[in-house]
C-alpha cells in the first residue's frame, strides 16, 4: 500500500465546511440504537468546542429508510425534505448537517436531482406550500456530522486526554473505518476524500493517533439493504455481508473499527454476535469481537468522557479490552446501572461471544 | 531555397512525416518537447503485429530525417497569421515564418490513478501497459513481483468510460494486452494470466491470429467483465473483482500483478496551440479534422495539417500512413493544386 | 410495445439512473446482492433496455427487483453513468402501483413494510422507534438489546436522551402539529394513496391465497423459500 497514492486522492476531494453556525438535524436509527453518540454530538460542539449547533424538537424523520424500503414514493421524501429546510430557513441557518448518512445521501441527491430538474423542484415548493404553508431555502453548506467531528479533529486531539496508542506497547492501535454507503458512493465529490478512500474517519483515527488498516472488503456494503434487514425473511443477506467483511479483516489484527453510518455501526456489532452465537466464529482476541464505534464515541472516548456515559455499554460486543488498551479508567460496575447508579439489573451474556 | 514546414510533435508522426517532406523537397522543421524523439513509441519494447522492436522503429525513422532541423526540448509558444502563411514562434526564442504547419501533437497516455477503485498509485503491484513495457527495456521496478503466479491485464482503462470523460474506445489496448499477455506468460510460464476485457476488438491484420495464439498455446483466459473494484491483501496480493458476463457470475481473483491498460486520450496542452491557431476541437477533446472519411489531414485553417493521433487514437502503422498522406496533402498545397 | 418503458421513463430516478448498457457487468461485481441471491442487476438494465412489455412486465412481477439492498455501490462504477440501483427503484415503483408486487414473494413484503413505516412515521415521526420495535421480531440485535428494550425508560435516560419529553433532544416526542404536517404531505404527495393501493392490492391477493391479511401480512415478513440463493 502506497501512503502517498492516498494522500494525492485525499487532496482532490476537499469540501468547503463552515466552521460555526449549523442547524442540526437528528437520525432515526441513531436515536434508537446510540441515544448517547447523538447526545454527545450536541454536548461536544456546543460545549466543549463552543460552537453553534441548533436543533428544533419540529423536525422529524427524512423519510430516507421508508424511501429505501420503497415503501414511500419520491415526491413523498421529497417534500418532508423540503419541509425540514423550510425549517431550518425559518431557524435562520444556510448551514445543514444530518446525524444520518442515508439522510446525507438523501439531501445530497433530491438537490442533485432538483438541480437537473427544476420543474420538479418547483412541484415539490407547490407541494409544500400546499400541505403546510411553509416556504424554504435550499442549503448553502451540507455536511454530514461525521464531516463535521473530522472539520474539528485536531481541536478535539488537542483536548485529548486519552490517544489512540497501545499503552503496553506504545504503538498505534490498529483500526479500520468504514463509511456507510450512501455518504460518497453516489456522489464521491461530496465526500471528504472521495468514495474509493474516503479520509472522513481516516483522518479522525490519524488525528487521534491510531494506525488507519485497509483491507480489501473495506468498501464493501454492511449488508444493512433496508428492506432486506427490515423484513425478517431477507436477513441472511445482512449477515452474509458483514460475514465476508469480518473475514476480509480477520488477518489485519484491527483493534476498533470507526463507522460513519447509524446502521453499519449496529449491524458490524450486531452480525458478529449472531456469527458467533451461530459458529463459535469470533474475529477479535481470546473469544471477544472487535469493537464498532460511532465517531461521537471514538471523539468522546479521546476527550476522557466516561464511556457509559457514552452508551458503549449498549454495544453487544465488550469494549473493555479496547478501552484497557488505550488506557481509558472506567468502572466495570457501574456499566449497566441507570442513573445515579440506580440498579436496573443487566443483560444476560452471549454463550460464545465474550462479554462483560 | 527549400521552403519551411513546422512539424509540431517529433513522434513517429512527425518523424514520418518529415521524411516524407524532406523527400519531397521540402526543409520541415520538427519542433519536440521532450529531448528525443519517438514519443510513447521510444518508451515501448516490441510492437504488433510483428513483436518488432520499437527502438528499431524510431533509430530508422531517425535516420531519414537527419537533414531535417531539429529542435528537442522546445515547445511553439505562439502562432501567428501571416498574409500568406503563419509566424510560428518557439520557446528557445526562433521565430519560422512558412506556409504550412503540420500538428502530430499525438496523444497523452491516460491517467491511470484516476480510475481510482484500481489503485493504481496506492496498491504496490499495479501497474500500466506504459510501466510494463518500460520494465521489458529493462528499468526493474519493485511494482514488479519477481516471480507472479497471476498475472490480470484490465481493458479499457479511461476507454470507453464516460465517467472518465473519454467516451472512445483506444483501438490499440485489446492487441497490446494479448501481447503483453503472452509476452508474460513466455517470462512466467507458470503463470496464470487474465484479460478482463468488454469487448475484444482485434480488428487489424493478424490480430485474431494473436488472439488464437493466446488461448491455444499459451492458456491465457480471457473473462469479459469489465473490472470493477481492486483491493490489496495482507500479502500484498491484489483481489480483484469482475462479472464473469457469460456465464452471469460475480467473480473475485486474487493476483500478483495487474497491468492497467491505459487508454489514450486527447493531449491537453493542445488546446493552448488550437487556440492560438484557432482550430477546431472535437467533442473528445481531440482535434477535429476537416471530415473522417477523405480529409482526416486537413484542419479547418488553410495551410494547417494534421496526422497521427493529435486527432483520435491510432495504431503505429495508421499513424505511419497518415504522416505520409499529410505530407502530400501539405505539397498539394504547396503547389496550389 | 413499450408502454411499461414510457411508464418507467417518466420516473425521475430512471431518467437520472438509465442511459444506456454496455453490459460490461461493473455493477454486478460489486453488488452486495449478487453473490447472496440469484441476482444480476446487468441483466435487469439489459431487460428494460429491450423495452419489451411482456418482458418488464415478467421483471415487475417477479422477486428479481426485491433483491436490490439499495446501497448504491453500482453507482460509483458504471462507466455509463447508470445506477442500476435507481432503476431498480423505478421498476419497484411501477410494480406497486400496477399491483404487480404481489405476484412474488419478496414484492408481498410491501405489506409488512409499508405497515410499519407508514405507522412509525405518521403516529411518531420516526422510521424507527422504540414503540414499534419487538425484540422477539430482532433477536439478533441481541440480550443487551433486550435488556435495553425491558428498561427502556431508564436506559434511555442514562443515555442522556429525551425518550418522549418535550423540546429537543434525542427521541423527543414530536409536537402533534409536526405529525400533521406529515400526514398532509402524504395526502398531498400520494403517499396516503400508496398505503391504500398496498393494502387493497395484498387483501385481494391474501384472499386469493386463502390467507387472512394478517397471515398474510406475518408469513411476507418472515417466510423465506430456498428457491432465491445462490449456491
Amino acid at each position: 500500500m502506497i501512503y502517498e497514492g492516498k494522500q494525492k486522492i485525499w487532496r482532490d476531494y476537499q469540501k468547503e465546511i463552515p466552521d460555526d453556525h449549523w442547524y442540526y438535524v437528528r437520525s432515526c436509527i441513531r436515536q434508537n440504537f446510540f441515544p448517547a453518540s447523538e447526545r454527545k454530538f450536541t454536548d461536544i460542539t456546543q460545549q466543549v468546542l463552543g460552537k453553534d449547533v441548533y436543533e428544533t424538537p419540529y423536525h422529524t424523520t427524512c423519510g430516507g429508510i421508508a424511501y429505501h424500503c420503497d415503501a414511500i414514493p419520491q415526491e413523498t421524501v421529497m417534500t418532508i425534505v423540503a419541509r425540514q429546510f423550510a425549517l431550518m430557513t425559518e431557524a435562520g441557518y444556510e448551514n445543514y448537517v444530518p446525524s444520518c448518512v442515508t439522510s446525507f445521501g438523501n439531501y445530497v441527491e433530491i438537490l442533485e436531482t432538483w438541480h437537473e430538474f427544476p420543474e420538479l423542484e418547483t412541484r415539490i415548493r407547490e407541494q409544500l406550500w400546499k400541505a403546510c404553508r411553509r416556504e424554504f431555502k435550499k442549503p448553502k453548506y451540507l455536511a454530514h456530522t461525521s464531516d463535521l467531528i473530522y472539520h474539528w479533529r485536531n481541536e478535539i486531539a488537542e483536548k485529548a486526554r486519552v490517544r489512540l496508542i497501545d499503552k503496553e506497547t506504545g504503538e498505534p492501535v490498529r483500526m479500520s473505518e468504514h463509511i456507510g454507503c450512501h455518504y460518497a458512493k453516489m456522489f464521491p465529490s461530496k465526500g471528504i476524500g472521495g468514495a474509493e478512500y474516503p479520509y472522513v474517519l481516516a483522518g479522525m483515527i490519524e488525528s487521534w493517533g491510531g494506525q488507519v488498516v485497509d483491507y480489501p472488503e473495506r468498501r464493501h456494503c454492511c449488508g444493512y439493504g433496508f428492506r432486506q434487514y427490515h423484513m425478517k425473511a431477507n436477513r441472511g443477506y445482512c449477515v452474509s455481508n458483514t460475514h465476508k467483511k469480518f473475514e476480509s479483516m480477520e488477518p489485519y489484527g484491527i483493534q476498533a473499527i470507526l463507522t460513519n453510518c447509524p446502521g453499519c455501526c449496529y449491524f458490524m456489532d450486531r452480525w458478529q454476535y449472531v456469527i458467533a452465537e451461530q459458529t463459535g466464529k469470533t474475529y477479535g482476541k481470546d473469544g471477544f469481537g472487535i469493537p464498532v464505534f460511532t465517531y461521537e464515541e471514538l471523539a468522546g472516548l479521546v476527550l476522557g468522557y466516561d464511556p457509559w456515559d457514552l452508551g458503549l455499554q449498549l454495544h453487544q460486543v465488550a469494549v473493555e479490552p479496547f478501552l484497557d488498551r488505550i488506557g481509558v479508567e472506567y468502572d466495570p460496575k457501574a456499566k449497566y446501572l441507570g442513573l445515579n447508579r440506580e440498579d436496573i439489573l443487566r443483560p444476560e451474556l452471549p454463550t460464545n461471544l465474550k462479554c462483560f | 531555397m527549400k521552403e519551411n514546414v513546422v512539424v509540431i510533435g517529433g513522434g513517429v508522426a512527425g518523424m514520418e512525416a518529415a521524411r516524407e517532406l524532406l523527400l519531397l523537397g521540402y526543409n520541415p522543421i520538427v519542433v519536440e518537447q521532450q529531448d528525443h524523439l519517438g514519443g510513447h513509441v521510444a518508451q515501448w519494447n516490441r510492437l504488433f503485429p510483428d513483436i518488432s522492436s520499437a527502438g528499431d522503429l524510431v533509430r530508422t525513422l531517425g535516420d531519414g530525417i537527419t537533414d531535417a532541423n531539429i529542435f528537442l526540448e522546445t515547445k511553439v509558444t505562439f502562432v501567428n497569421r501571416l498574409q500568406n502563411g503563419y509566424l510560428v514562434m518557439l520557446s528557445n526564442g526562433v521565430n519560422i515564418a512558412c506556409r504550412a504547419i503540420l500538428v502530430a501533437t499525438g496523444f497523452k497516455l491516460f491517467d491511470a490513478s484516476r480510475k481510482e477503485e484500481y489503485g493504481y498509485g496506492v496498491y504496490d503491484h499495479v501497474v500500466t501497459n506504459a510501466d510494463l513495457e518500460s520494465w521489458f527495456n529493462g528499468n526493474d521496478s519493485d511494482r514488479f513481483p519477481a516471480a507472479p503466479k497471476s498475472i490480470g491485464f484490465v481493458h479499457c482503462v479511461g476507454s470507453r468510460d464516460l465517467k472518465a470523460g473519454n467516451s472512445q474506445c483506444s483501438k490499440v489496448c485489446c492487441i497490446t494486452a494479448v501481447k503483453q499477455a503472452i509476452e508474460m506468460k513466455e517470462r512466467f510460464p507458470d503463470a496464470r494470466v487474465f484479460c478482463f476485457y468488454m469487448d475484444l476488438r482485434l480488428f487489424g491484420k493478424k490480430y485474431e491470429d494473436f488472439y488464437i495464439r493466446a488461448q491455444q498455446e499459451f492458456g491465457i483466459q480471457f473473462i469479459r467483465g469489465r473490472v470493477s473494484e481492486v483491493g490489496e491483501t495482507l500479502e500484498g496480493r491484489l483481489q480483484v473483482k469482475a462479472e464473469d458476463t457469460l456465464s452471469g457470475k460475480p467473480l473475485k481473483v486474487q493476483l500478483d500483478l495487474l497491468v492497467l491498460m491505459a487508454g489514450m486520450s486527447c493531449n491537453p496542452e493542445v488546446a493552448e496551440l488550437a487556440r492560438m491557431a484557432r482550430l477546431d476541437m472535437d467533442s473528445d477533446g481531440f482535434l477535429r479534422s476537416r471530415d473522417n472519411l477523405g480529409g482526416i489531414n486537413e484542419s479547418n485553417r488553410p495551410g494547417i495539417f494534421y496526422a497521427g493521433a493529435c486527432t483520435g487514437a491510432k495504431t503505429v502503422p495508421e499513424t505511419l500512413a497518415e504522416a505520409r498522406s499529410a505530407a502530400l496533402a501539405i505539397h498539394r498545397y504547396m503547389q496550389g493544386r | 410495445m413499450d408502454h411499461l418503458f414510457e411508464e418507467l421513463e417518466k420516473d425521475y430516478r430512471f431518467k437520472e439512473g438509465y442511459h444506456t448498457c454496455i453490459n460490461c457487468g461493473t455493477c454486478t461485481a460489486v453488488c452486495p446482492a449478487a453473490e447472496f441471491y440469484r441476482y444480476d442487476p446487468r441483466k435487469i438494465v439489459t431487460i428494460v433496455q429491450t423495452r419489451d412489455d411482456a418482458q418488464i412486465e415478467a421483471l415487475l412481477k417477479s422477486d428479481t427487483i426485491w433483491y436490490c439492498g439499495e446501497c448504491m455501490s453500482c453507482v460509483t462504477r458504471c462507466p455509463r453513468k447508470n445506477g442500476p440501483g435507481m432503476v431498480i427503484m423505478a421498476l419497484r415503483d411501477l410494480s406497486i402501483r400496477l399491483g404487480f408486487f404481489t405476484e412474488s414473494e419478496k414484492g408481498r413484503q410491501m405489506l409488512p413494510l409499508t405497515r410499519t413505516f407508514a405507522r412509525n412515521i405518521l403516529e411518531y415521526g420516526y422510521c424507527v422507534y422504540p414503540e414499534t420495535f419487538d425484540w422477539n421480531d430482532h433477536k439478533e440485535s441481541g440480550p443487551v438489546w433486550k435488556w435495553h428494550m425491558d428498561h427502556l425508560d431508564k436506559s434511555l435516560a442514562r443515555q442522556g436522551a429525551n425518550y418522549q419529553g418535550e423540546g429537543p433532544g434525542v427521541l423527543r416526542k414530536i409536537p402533534q402539529e409536526s405529525l400533521d404536517e406529515l400526514q398532509a404531505i402524504f395526502d398531498v404527495t400520494g403517499a396516503t394513496r400508496r398505503i391504500e393501493q398496498v393494502e387493497e392490492f395484498s387483501r385481494q391477493k391474501a384472499e386469493q391465497m386463502g390467507l387472512s391479511m394478517e397471515e398474510y401480512a406475518k408469513t411476507a415478513f418472515e417466510y423465506s423459500s430456498d428457491k432465491h440463493f445462490n449456491e
